[in-house]
């Protein structure tokens, strides 16, 4: 019980993966049109994560490490395939609006990087909780994000018109800019909460936060001290 | 069931193929590199300051290893990433000098004038291309606007009081500020020689006496006071030759506008007189 | 003529960035610097062109004649990881200044949406394969185009301190990003 809580907490506050990872930006912007839309893509993702985290955490014994990351593509391929037959059949609607970011869930980074860094060396119930945790964390910050497009953007919210009639809605926020605009505000937002913490800045993530452990050289800033030695020593000449 | 088994017959079939291929492609194409290269990668700071000319640690380290690049280059691992190099490479390496960047003003807000209120683009290269250079009354003297702080990827440089001070400790000659400048105020200088003339100004007396109470007037005196030879006076500027000085301070004693400095001393000085 | 159009609408009308939200993570990234921007930019042409051929293919000559739309997702998956790869290994050792400019992005660009989503809509609208290709080059330009801009923007805008603390990095791009979208929205008569 305390690890499921303990899982919630990291999904949704300590490393959500929007706010402070900064992952998966492109779903984001795009399906937020709507709370309605936004909901229906963070369950979806919510979904794929939990069943890819408990099936990569059961065979994790049995994958060799050097051919990991296929594998762990070719399992959330999988049950993407499967969400997006049971959107296609159950709830055509959420489909049409979701469109191509249904199979664009296989290369959202936050499901590849939790499968890395937490389904493969954890049970598969404390997979299953880290998923639980990420994939609500996913869709808070969606909701986030559409409420404000959306009420914006068309004065409702889920369908229900909440500002007046007499509000002419700003289309612009429905359409892409809308997203740039609305999510770079959100951004500038947090970072003023983080700096008066005393944290870093947001930034895209870089090859260090990702999970997928390409080759590429990853430098590392080095601490020069001069000692007091060194300079009365100084390089000879 | 055959409607279970074309589609797994296939993705089978699919990956088998794209294994067979990936395999065969990792042996024909595989590029020999030569080992020493990820050593020297594990040696070099790792900082990608392009400080040694290459383009990163990576290239340099090619460029030592297949090029026989000059092995100490590197100023920020300094000397004892010069030793480790020559160690891989089995070459000798001499002795360097530690350098460190230095800012060659002391006209900060108190000392020197300005010509006018600045308000714009907080950018030494911007505020430099307007007429007048900008807007220090002296066109050769500091900005302060910090186009050198912005490209320090060590954090050595600060603006205080208008100028640039830099931070001998952190500072790792990579040169990044020596090319951003747009006065060429910054010089690498050795970080021994403590004796060092906080001028780059060409102007002659009467302007100096007008713009800045810290400027070299060209006055000779410690050219005069010089036993070693050390310090000549061209084009309105004293200049020392760090190779003769033998940080004796006697030019920093006599001149009349404490243009000379001595950072051992700073603490120690007394404040001149300037119409002295 | 008709492959005008689908190229128009791939670069101008409906960009990949600025429109259909694809790559952004890429487009954020590498977009602090101009040339490792123009190195990305060229690195998505390359891999786009090769993918969709690999991935049409693939869907025409396999996947639809058995009826196997539904495998899709995975095989396309698996086709640009391999080819990409195979592909890295062979610049490398054929021309290694090649490999400098553009290597180290390969990899990146594996998983970008950007990739999988010109596939799938090449798939998805029904393409031949010059259609795809016409479809997946005016994407990798627009990519290009959209990346090369904000590269240029960004390297004026970080020179000037007077973007507030609150705002410096990601939030200004995002907002300029908003801007540049604005201004791409102009084509929707286009065509």
């Amino acid at each position: 019980m305390l690890a499921l809580i303990e899982r919630l907490k990291n999904g949704l506050f300590g490393e959500n993966p929007v706010f402070v990872q900064v992952l998966a930006m492109c779903p984001f912007l795009a399906v937020t049109t709507s709370v309605e839309n936004a909901l229906g893509m963070g369950l979806s993702t919510l979904t794929v994560l939990i069943f890819s985290n408990a099936l990569i955490s059961a065979v994790r014994k049995f994958i060799p490490n050097k051919i990991r990351i296929p594998a762990f593509i070719v399992i959330i391929a999988g049950f993407v395939s499967i969400i997006d037959l049971f959107l296609a059949a159950y709830l055509p609607d959420l489909y049409k609006s979701l469109g191509l970011f249904i199979p664009l869930i296989v290369v959202n980074c936050m499901i590849l990087g939790r499968a890395e860094a937490y389904a493969s060396k954890n049970s598969v119930l404390h997979s299953v909780y880290d998923a639980l945790g990420m994939g609500l964390g996913f869709t808070m910050a969606l909701s986030i994000l559409a409420f404000f497009r959306e009420i914006l953007g068309a004065g409702t919210v889920l369908g229900f018109q909440i500002l007046p009639e007499a509000y002419e809605p700003a289309n612009i926020m429905i359409l892409a800019p809308g997203a740039f605009l609305t999510l770079g505000l959100i951004m500038a937002f947090i970072n003023n909460k983080n700096l008066k913490k005393g944290k870093d800045l947001l930034k895209i993530h870089d090859c260090e936060s990702c999970g997928m452990g390409c080759d590429m050289p990853k430098p590392e800033k080095m601490n020069i001290k001069l000692d007091a030695e060194a300079i009365q020593k100084g390089g000879a000449n | 069931m055959t409607q279970i088994l074309i589609p797994i017959a296939i993705m089978a079939g699919i990956g088998l193929v794209l294994a067979i291929l990936l395999g065969y492609a990792a042996n024909v194409f595989e590029v020999k590199q030569d080992p020493r290269v990820e050593e020297l990668i594990l040696v070099l700071p790792g900082v990608n300051c392009g400080g040694c000319g290459f383009a990163g640690c990576e290239a340099y380290a090619k460029g030592v290893a297949l090029n026989g690049a000059d092995p100490t280059l590197c100023t920020v691992g300094g000397p004892v990433v010069a030793n480790q190099i020559g160690d891989i490479m089995g070459v000798k390496v001499n002795a360097q000098e530690i350098m460190v960047a230095y800012v060659k003003c002391n006209g900060d807000c108190e000392k020197a004038k300005d010509k006018y209120e600045y308000h714009g683009i907080m950018d030494c290269v911007s505020a430099a291309a307007l007429p007048g250079g900008g807007a220090k009354s002296c066109t050769y003297g500091c900005l302060g606007l910090a186009t050198c702080v912005a490209v320090c990827d060590f954090d050595a440089i600060v603006i205080r009081d208008g100028i640039a001070i830099i931070d001998e400790n952190k500072c790792t000659n990579c040169g990044a500020c020596v090319k951003a400048c747009p006065k060429n105020i910054i010089e690498s200088v050795p970080l021994n020689s403590r004796v060092r003339v906080a001028c780059n100004s060409l102007d002659g007396a009467r302007d100096i006496m007008q713009n800045c109470e810290v400027g070299c007037i060209a006055c000779k005196k410690c050219e005069k006071a010089c036993e070693y030879d050390a310090i000549h006076v061209n084009n309105n500027l004293a200049k020392i030759d760090y190779d003769k000085c033998t940080q004796c301070n006697a030019c920093v004693e006599v001149c009349p506008k404490s243009t000379i400095e001595n950072l051992l001393m700073i603490h120690k000085a007394k404040p001149k007189d300037i119409t002295a | 003529m008709d492959l005008l159009i689908i190229f128009i609408n791939a670069m101008l009308v409906n960009n990949f960035v600025l429109s259909r939200f694809l790559g952004i993570c890429g487009f954020l990234g590498v977009s602090k610097k101009r040339d490792a921007s123009i190195g990305m930019g060229l690195a998505v042409l390359f891999v786009m062109s090769i993918a969709s051929i690999g991935t049409w293919s693939v869907y025409t000559f396999l996947l639809e004649p058995n009826g196997l739309d539904y495998l899709k997702t995975v095989a396309f998956i698996l086709v640009i990881a391999a080819l990409v790869q195979f592909v890295e290994m062979v610049v490398k050792k054929m021309s290694p200044a090649l490999y400098d400019a553009l290597g180290i992005f390969l990899p990146l660009i594996t998983t970008n949406c950007a990739v999988l989503g010109v596939t799938f809509l090449n798939v998805q609208d029904k393409l031949s394969l010059g259609g795809s290709l016409v479809n997946a080059l005016g994407a990798a330009l627009g990519f290009f185009l959209a990346i090369v801009l904000m590269a240029s923007i960004r390297e004026k805008l970080d020179r000037v301190s007077s973007v507030p603390r609150a705002f410096q990095g990601l939030p200004i791009a995002l907002i300029t990003a908003g801007l540049m979208a604005i201004s791409f929205l102009g084509f929707k008569g286009l065509i």
